[in-house]
């Protein structure tokens, strides 16, 4: 005999499995912001780990608690606010977010002020555009 | 935490970073992007002819902060952002599982 302890709503939802409860899917999104410097890096460490498929990267600029840097010329100071990062972001199996987030942070640490954030959100649907797929076999 | 995405003019862009100042909000990633709404694009006249700009540029404001914060933060921006006219732009909110600040290591909301 068994005992329903939830509704399952979104267990027909592509992109989703069985057992799933709501809210928590298959898939996530790790968003890291980085040092443009480290970008390299990071890619040869995601790649070496063989569980993300793909990634895309954009040119931000930014800043955290530190609110940007101060910058001297001829004498005088000014404060650049807003500094140049690369954002990466790449769609992982939940599973493997972990091994991502540890991965990214490994290769892109200074210990330096600036080094970034990362930030894992859930993914609703992934889609593969030419082909129609739908779920992890579209990552 | 909450991910707030703001889509908002380009010269809106010192007047909000300077209000999210003021509310000791700190930390925000920007992204030059372009797009357009309902009215899809802007018609603009050179020598005669019409043209539609169909991309107008925009600026993307990213920031995460606390579930609590999230409605000052929000009024805020679109108090600041805001000029009447078609065009003001969006704002966006999504939950964000977790945080990671890659120089210490530091997890959750002591990561912001």
């Amino acid at each position: 005999m068994s005992t329903v302890l939830f509704e399952e709503p979104f267990a027909t939802m592509p992109g989703s499995s069985p057992n799933n409860q709501p809210g928590q899917g298959d898939m996530k999104v790790i968003s890291c912001i980085i040092r443009p410097e480290h970008l390299e890096a990071v890619k040869a460490a995601l790649d070496q780990l063989q569980v993300v498929g793909g990634m895309t990267v954009t040119d931000v600029r930014g800043f955290g608690r530190q609110k940007g840097q101060v910058e001297h010329y001829r004498g005088s100071e000014y404060t650049i606010r807003f500094i140049a990062k690369v954002r990466v972001d790449v769609v992982v199996r939940t599973g493997d977010a972990d091994r991502v987030v540890a991965a990214v942070s490994n290769a892109a640490r200074t210990g330096r002020v600036g080094d970034g954030k990362i930030f894992v959100l859930d993914v609703r649907s992934a889609i593969r555009v030419r082909t129609g797929e739908r779920g992890v076999i579209a990552l | 935490m909450k991910l707030i995405t703001c889509v908002v003019r380009p010269d809106k862009l010192d007047a909000v970073t300077d209000a999210l100042d003021k509310q000791h909000i700190v930390g925000m990633t920007v992204t030059d992007v372009r797009g357009f709404g309902r009215q899809k694009g802007q018609v603009e006249h050179y020598r005669g002819g019409e043209y539609t700009i169909r991309f107008i540029p925009k600026v993307k404001i990213d920031l995460v902060v606390q579930d609590g914060d999230t409605e000052a933060v929000i009024a805020t921006i679109s108090k600041v952002a805001r000029t009447g006219n078609i065009g003001d732009g969006k704002i966006f909110v999504s939950e964000v599982q977790n945080a990671v600040r890659i120089r210490t290591g530091e997890k959750g909301t002591s990561a912001l």
